[in-house]
């Protein structure tokens, strides 16, 4: 029992850090929560069945597809939503984010509201369980898994290497210093929503199989990816992915061992302990007064 | 001559009178040519199955109907609003019907959520109201006047869910459940229905509607030894229970409800056919769309709607469509809505062919149906296998 919570919880935990990281990277770079992160989820997903499914096009090419699409909309949403609110604070943006998410979400039901109710998406390998020595495991959960470690170490080596990346970082340490020593702030704002969203949009293909598609999966999927990125720390990427796994894992073993009925609440009571002891959560870091 | 000009007088008012005053007084959305009827419920969003599709059947009867000539003269003409599956806009969308459109009646109701919501409204009105597909309890339970539904209730639904387990000879029964409004509709009559058996459940599991993953679930109903899941959960929990049911190589007999009665459509979001060889659920319609009963309904569709496949929900339509048309005729040509109401309410056996048991409203019980059937899989198609018919 103990081997098939802990891949489940693990499988779980990865759909969650997967919608993380997105809302890291929008926080880490601009100190804005995207509280429509879920329905760039959800819109992702969507492109995908569009090329995947409606337009026939092979799995590969859609996700790609998808996350371009989802980019330009992150893109979009930003210039459109957000830029005009930056300078009138974080609680304006916040403000408007929620109307984004009732913005997409009503699109969506408007283009496919009628194609069907919980819309199946097909899997990247097989839906049958495989046996990994004696753990009878699905492999679409595999792929997560591994897209997520996979994305984690993208974006973390994006942040690093690239010259975006670190004025990404410069921006959201110091958006005065970063402004007088000539950087874009506003095109660089516009690029972190855009990632943000394409993340969204990668996770969506990736687990759209599991999670089925349809208008209204944003929200619950945010309010637990949410809980991830501020357990694991809103401001660190691996902060996001290990964020996810516990939740993951904490929800799974708490409703095999304790009753299903904790399932829900027993990864926000972790949550709520952790921040007690470590208010940054667990890859936050010591708090640094900006100067 | 002064005489004179005061019988002229008479005379022209008499008259006048006889000129202005109509055959009869017309009832709301009624002419001497059309009866126009309010089709509420979801056009748009996951529950558009339960509203669009529904009333996509319908209209097919109603359209055979004026081409008939209509009844007693009359052409229906019907006007849609969009509840969404929301209660506040369930009450705009209902409003719109009575007050903006003026129908004659409402022939509607697809979520229970929001029909409950629109119940009021619709109450107050005093329109006649036949349900197509919602099956909370609240609805004709105790009976408003004009309020009648030709859709199984919740507690019918549970209550047969227990009978069809014991019919298939399972001896220990579990339960997994979603425990919101929905959810609760169902479970406190399901834990009714084992009390009054003297049966306790060998387990009681919870999830939620949205849930990804149900391995805990399905392992600890495994621990339990439980031969038959009753499953009182959406679409997408069942999917991720009979899915990750199936990866531990747990089988029980799964025992849905109405909302799990699509089951090619089930096969699809599980993902693996395998894991739904013991899969039942219930239908609120004897016959499958494929099956040869249908074919008359299979042509008539294929004309209105080429471009569509017809499903479970169209013949949901057409079924409760033929119970509207038939009080319509009964009711005959003076039709009030009183008269509607009345008829509506001595409604006994009648057979639509298309329900799994006679529609039979009267005064005191409009919950006018009451046979459930079962369906499952067969050799990949959705087949009726069995019937069930309880009280409520």
């Amino acid at each position: 029992m103990l081997g098939y919570l802990i891949t489940s919880g693990l499988a779980l935990g990865a759909l969650y850090a997967l919608v993380a990281i997105g809302i890291v990277i929008v926080f880490k770079s601009t100190g804005a929560i995207n509280l429509a992160q879920g329905e760039l989820f959800m819109l992702g997903g969507f492109f995908a069945f569009m090329f995947h499914v409606q337009m026939g096009y092979p799995y590969i090419p859609s996700l790609l597809l998808a996350v371009v699409a989802s980019f330009f909309i992150g893109a979009l949403t930003y210039q459109f939503a957000f830029r005009p609110l930056m300078k009138a604070g974080l609680v304006s943006v916040l403000l408007a984010s929620i109307a984004v998410s009732f913005l997409l979400k009503g699109v969506a039901r408007n283009i496919w509201g009628g194609v069907g109710d919980y819309i199946p998406f097909p899997p990247m390998i097989t839906a049958s369980a495989i046996n990994l020595n004696g753990f009878i495991v699905l492999p679409q959960q595999l792929v997560a898994f591994g897209a997520s470690i996979a994305l984690m170490l993208l974006i973390v080596a994006y942040f690093k290497f690239t010259r975006s990346g670190k004025w990404l970082q410069a921006i959201a340490d110091n958006v005065k210093a970063a402004t007088l020593v000539g950087i874009r702030v506003g095109a660089l704002h516009r690029l972190a929503f855009a990632l943000g969203a394409a993340s969204a949009g990668a996770a969506a293909v990736l687990m759209a199989p599991l999670t089925l598609l349809y208008p209204d999966i944003g929200f619950n999927l945010f309010i637990k990816a949410f809980a991830a990125a501020v357990l694991g720390g809103l401001h660190s990427i691996a902060g996001a992915v290990i964020g996810g796994l516990i939740v993951g894992l904490v929800e799974a073993l708490v409703a095999g061992y304790v009753g299903s009925k904790f399932q829900d609440v027993s990864a926000f009571v972790v949550i709520m302990l952790v921040l007690v002891f470590i208010p940054r959560g667990i890859m936050g870091g010591k708090a640094m007064r900006k100067v | 001559m002064r005489r004179t000009s005061l019988l002229a007088t008479a005379l022209m008012l008499a008259g006048g009178a006889i000129i202005a005053a109509p055959a009869h007084a017309q009832e709301v959305g009624v002419t001497d040519t059309t009866v126009r009827i309010g089709q509420l419920g979801a056009l748009t969003g996951p529950g558009y199955l339960y509203g669009k599709i529904i009333m996509d059947g319908a209209e097919i009867i109603y359209q055979e109907v004026n081409k008939a000539g209509g009844i007693h003269g009359r052409k229906i003409e019907t006007v849609r609003q969009d509840d969404r599956c929301d209660p506040a806009t369930a009450i705009a969308a209902a409003k719109k019907l009575i007050f903006d459109d003026k129908v004659f009646m409402i022939h509607g109701g697809g979520c229970t959520n929001a029909s409950v919501g629109a119940f009021p409204e619709i109450k107050a009105a005093n329109i006649p109201w036949v349900i197509f597909a919602s099956v909370g309890d609240s609805l004709t339970s105790p009976p408003s006047p004009h309020i009648f539904t030709t859709a199984l209730s919740a507690s019918i639904e549970s209550v047969s869910q227990l009978e069809f387990a014991l019919q298939k000879g399972a001896k220990r029964i579990a339960v997994i459940s979603q425990r919101d409004a929905w959810g609760r509709s169902r479970y406190q009559p399901l834990m009714e229905a084992f009390k009054q058996k003297g049966i306790t459940p060998v387990a009681d599991e919870e999830i939620i509607g949205e849930a990804n993953d149900a391995t805990p679930q399905a392992l600890r109903l495994q621990a339990a030894k439980a031969d038959a899941v009753l499953m009182v959960i959406y679409p997408k929990a069942a999917a991720a229970f009979l899915r990750d049911a199936h990866k531990i190589g747990y089988k029980p007999i799964a025992i849905g409800q109405t909302a799990l009665g699509d089951l090619p459509v089930l096969t699809k979001q599980v993902g693996v056919p395998e894991a739904m060889s013991n899969m039942f659920a219930i239908s609120h319609v004897r016959y499958m769309p494929e099956d040869a009963e249908m074919a008359q309904w299979r042509k008539l569709f294929s004309e209105y709607f080429p471009r569509e496949t017809m499903s479970l929900y169209h013949i949901l339509g057409i079924a409760s469509a033929k119970v509207v048309v038939e009080v319509l005729q009964r009711a005959g040509k003076d039709l009030t809505r009183e008269s509607f109401r009345a008829q509506m309410a001595k409604l006994t056996n009648f057979d639509t062919g298309i329900y799994p048991g006679p529609i039979t409203c009267t005064e005191q019980d409009h919950q006018c149906h009451k046979s459930a059937a079962w369906v499952a899989l067969v050799d990949g198609k959705i087949k009726t296998v069995a019937a069930t018919t309880v009280g409520r």
